[in-house]
């Protein structure tokens, strides 16, 4: 057995001496680790580490295979996300121990603290004391074990698994049941403690999902598609998209869920222009070799940059609220443009691996299908705090969507309206959020840069944190930008316009002093090299595209996606509609749109004199509008109206 | 955002090394917050004697301030012992027999008063553990309890006045540091301002500090004002209070702040995390407990009459 005293030998190198006795098969023990974090984070061999004394946060986080023994305490996150092996904790375990852990075995002998086991998915949770307030807090499934009294609340909002428990049982939370315990169940029990040598005399008591919150008691009903110009622009009081709100709620007698996003007139960037008269300059048809667009993104930490042949990112869009079909396409579109895809919330599949050259890997509070041998094969990380459609809340996936499949790869229930979780685990604040970044470069070796999505709310606090808690870059999501389904309310009136939001983040970078280290990559109804031009003029080092991307992809902006039945076979889950998709054309549409954002951005940094495109600068811009010169800070200068700023039509 | 520790040597020889242990527990948890540090340090009082820490600004006005402070006390017929300008701090020791809270009031006027105390002092400034120790000396002081520190600006500026700990503004020797988010803090506070009270910031710890104040100034018991806090404050918190001669903490009823504490018969110590706690006992596996959702207690100095 190999040694590793931790009063010579920092976490970051033992971390990495862990992995290499695992390779080699050694098992390891742990002298003098004195509660530091992140030990044994990452590791994929089956050996056994003993900690010799008290971990601190997410010990055995990310691990797959090993057997753990710790012989005090552990804090924050033990076993966090944790798919195969055990770890027994010998002393006490502070918050949420078990988190998201899918398949593994964790035996805590003392007490655990709050919200235990929440979102696990598989695997057992043994607490052989007390625990404490919320234990089971949106478990989707595996079984918690607790042998004394449980706290507040307990069962939480779960929709899947068990909890036994032996001592008092303070109070349920919502949507959980006392229910009967089976022999069989019950001899299953007994024999988990004999494993790990656990005696108990009590009597169990069961508690699962009451089910009264899984669905939706109504669903959407399919309504006609509106044409988008009906339901937005100026007309936006008894227009024919509020009129159809009106209709499906005197249906369902609740707020209506839809896909897309605001169909409201906000500022944005068409109400900035360039101050250089594009179109009385001849158009060069080689103007793409004449502009540096190549863009490195994520190494401000030492990572291995994110490497765009432009600075466009497809952005974040899950498998599950499209169709495998269309994230492949996605993926097959990145690579012909040499740009990058991003898996989104929904985890990542093999194929979409293979497609991708640059694949960015998202984790969501639910931890759906995240898990560590995912993050070591992705070329970058994403941690989700929210999205501009619809700030602070999570993801909505509506029963009909969430196929056996869907559900297995994300470690939850089959047919239910999913409801992602809004708030991670582990991140209660920028001091916590610090600690589990630390977790996924401890992970993934320092290699993989890791960034955040923010959802454009708190814009100049947000960045400011981000900024300090070392993130390599960040995608900033504004009020434009759509979703697969949200409250129809909630994306028309929450949010801040993408113009807003980019004006904010690069205020507050400068403020701290980081506008130049840490990359802002901008979303939220960016549509043509345009828009793409003016984000970067503004500050953003690159733009990200979903809604444009998939409508070069056929998607008809009927706003139904939320339904579950797209008519194209992008938003659905269905076979028989998915067969309509054509994977490798809509690809090639895909790219051939991009490949009209590069034209369209290079032209207009040509046109303006610059080799690359990152020379656009603040002083190539005007505000069209008095709303956007009060938000940008840009000259008003209403006498460039009339103005065509496009390249496409001096061509 | 952040990260706190404090300890209390329970025995009555009041010479423990209070700053090099708070310097340990708080280096151990500066991941928590990078950007300042700041240390509560108690001593045995001298009956009218009081230290005041202000925070000077830079360049040419500070002899000014200095004056104006000097003046001010003159005028509440302070003495004035020792002085020492120090980072970005002006240390000031007096003997002074009055009406304190008056004093207190005048002198944030003045200037920007950071702590006051006949046990009290006050440490704090831009940077890490070590950073402060390196100019203020913290590891040399030797006392009887102390609280501290790290902060991870979020809403407002990265400055010595808005790092923490906070003194009860008005209100010598009571002192407080907070991790969380106090999100009826303005209801509270209007609340409190109604009363005469004076906020030097606005930082929702302040808010903390003096509310506790205003409860022990009405003969409540610092563990009944802090069951109050739990039953007024909405939002997320863990904070640690001290004041003369006790420590105390309190947790809101999510938990969504973390704090450990270890107990021997020699000290009560508490943090954010254990990491801190085992800086004071390297290479010992510790016997540590959690504060429960909800939940406040205080620990008192064995004082001998």
């Amino acid at each position: 057995m190999a040694t590793i005293d931790l009063s010579l030998t920092p976490v970051r190198k033992a971390n990495e001496l862990i992995r290499q006795y695992g390779a080699g098969g050694e098992d390891v023990q742990i002298l003098n680790p004195d509660a530091r974090h992140h030990i044994g984070v990452g590791l994929t061999h089956p050996i056994k580490v003993t900690v010799r004394g008290s971990a601190g946060y997410f010990c055995a986080g990310l691990c797959d295979g090993p057997t753990f023994e710790i012989e005090r305490n552990v804090g924050w996150g033990l076993a966090d996300n944790m798919l195969n092996g055990t770890v027994i904790v010998n002393g006490n375990a502070s918050a949420i121990p078990g988190v998201a852990v899918r398949g593994a075995e964790v035996i805590v002998r003392g007490n655990v603290g709050s919200r235990a086991g929440q979102v696990m998915k598989e695997g057992t949770l043994l607490c052989a004391g007390n625990a404490n307030f919320m234990a089971g807090y949106m478990m989707y499934g595996g079984r918690m074990i607790i042998l004394g009294n449980s706290g507040a609340q307990l069962g939480q909002d779960m929709t899947g698994g068990a909890i036994y428990v032996g001592g008092k049982i303070n109070d349920l939370g919502t949507d959980a049941m006392l229910t009967d315990l089976p022999a069989d169940e019950l001899q299953e029990l007994m024999e988990f403690l004999d494993k790990y040598k656990v005696s108990f005399n009590g009597t169990f008591r069961k508690v699962v999902n009451a089910g009264k919150k899984l669905k939706y008691a109504r669903s959407e009903p399919r309504v006609r598609v509106i044409p988008f110009f009906e339901a937005s622009g100026d007309n936006d009081y008894w227009n024919a998209k509020v009129q159809e709100d009106i209709h499906v709620k005197a249906q369902i007698g609740r707020y209506r869920i839809r896909g897309y996003g605001t169909s409201r007139a906000l500022p944005h960037l068409s109400d900035l222009a360039f101050k250089r008269d594009l179109s009385a300059i001849p158009a060069d048809p080689d103007v793409v070799g004449k502009v540096n667009m190549k863009t490195e993104i994520g190494g401000r930490s030492g990572a291995n940059p994110i490497k765009l042949s432009m600075p466009v990112m497809i952005a974040p869009m899950s498998y599950g609220a499209l169709s495998k079909s269309a994230k492949l396409a996605m993926a097959i579109a990145s690579r012909l443009s040499d740009i990058s895809e991003n898996t989104g919330e929904g985890g990542m599949s093999d194929e979409q691996r293979e497609e991708a050259n640059q694949l960015i890997y998202q984790c969501l509070a639910g931890r759906l299908g995240w898990n560590i041998h995912d993050m070591q094969r992705a070329n970058g990380l994403e941690i989700y705090i929210s999205q501009g459609a619809k700030p602070g809340l999570g993801g909505q996936l509506m029963a009909k969507k969430v196929t056996p499949e869907i559900a297995k790869i994300r470690g939850i229930p089959p047919g239910i309206d999913l409801r992602s979780p809004s708030r991670h685990p582990d991140v209660l604040g920028a001091d916590d959020l610090v600690i589990k970044v630390e977790e996924f470069r401890e992970a993934t070796g320092y290699k993989t840069p890791v960034s955040v999505k923010l959802g454009a709310g708190r814009v100049r606090d947000d960045i400011k944190i981000a900024y300090k808690d070392g993130f390599d870059f960040v995608e900033l999501d504004g009020m434009q930008g759509s979703t697969g389904a949200a409250g129809n309310e909630v994306l028309e009136y929450v949010g801040i316009p993408t113009l807003a939001a980019i004006q904010e983040a690069m205020d507050a970078l400068k403020e701290v002093g980081g506008d130049k280290d840490m990359p802002i990559v901008l979303m939220g109804g960016i549509k043509d090299g345009a828009d793409a031009a003016k984000a970067i003029a503004l500050g953003a080092r690159a733009v990200a595209v979903g809604t444009s991307a998939i409508i070069a992809g056929g998607c008809i902006a009927c706003l139904q996606c939320h339904v579950g039945q797209c008519v194209v076979g992008i938003a659905t889950q269905d076979p028989e509609h998915e067969k309509r998709y054509n994977i490798q054309a809509e690809a090639e549409n895909t790219h051939r749109y991009l490949e009209s954002l590069r034209w369209q951005m290079a032209a207009i940094a040509h046109a303006h004199g610059y080799g690359d495109i990152h020379d656009m600068s603040r002083g190539d811009l005007v505000a069209l509008t008095p709303e956007a010169a009060e938000i940008t800070g840009l000259p008003y200068a209403p006498e460039y109206r009339n103005r065509t700023e496009s390249l496409l039509v001096a061509s | 955002m952040c990260g706190i520790a404090g300890i209390l040597y329970k025995d009555t020889v009041a010479k423990a090394d209070i700053g090099k242990a708070l310097i340990s527990m708080l280096d151990g948890c500066q991941h928590r917050g990078p950007d300042s540090t700041g240390f509560a340090l108690y001593h045995d009082a001298v009956p009218g004697q009081y230290r005041l820490r202000f925070i000077v600004d830079e360049g040419d006005d500070i002899a000014a301030a200095i004056d104006d402070i000097k003046e001010r006390l003159a005028e509440f017929q302070a003495q004035v012992i020792d002085e020492e300008l120090v980072g970005a701090g002006f240390r000031l020791d007096i003997r002074f027999d009055g009406d304190l809270q008056k004093l207190a009031y005048e002198m944030e006027h003045a200037a920007k008063l950071s702590s006051i105390g006949e046990s009290l002092d006050i440490i704090k400034d831009v940077g890490g553990a070590h950073d402060i120790d390196d100019v203020y000396s913290v590891a040399r002081f030797q006392g009887t309890h102390g609280i501290g520190h790290v902060r991870l600006a979020t809403e407002s500026d990265v400055a010595p006045e808005a790092s923490h700990p906070f003194w009860a503004t008005g209100f010598a020797d009571i002192a407080i540091v907070h991790n969380g988010q106090i999100t009826n803090y303005y209801k509270m506070r209007r609340r409190l301002e109604k009363r005469g009270y004076f906020f030097n910031t606005d930082n929702d710890s302040e808010l903390i500090a003096v509310y506790l104040a205003d409860k022990l100034k009405n003969g409540v018991t610092l563990k009944d004002a802090l069951k109050a806090t739990i039953e007024d404050m909405d939002g997320t918190f863990s904070f640690l209070v001290s004041t003369k001669d006790e420590i105390g903490y309190a947790k809101d009823r999510l938990a969504a702040k973390p704090m450990v504490k270890y107990e021997d018969d020699n000290i009560i110590a508490i943090a954010s995390e254990e990491v801190s706690l085992n800086k004071l006992f390297p290479g010992r596996a510790l016997d540590t407990s959690e504060p429960a959702p909800g939940t406040f207690n205080t620990w008192q100095r064995s004082i001998s009459a």
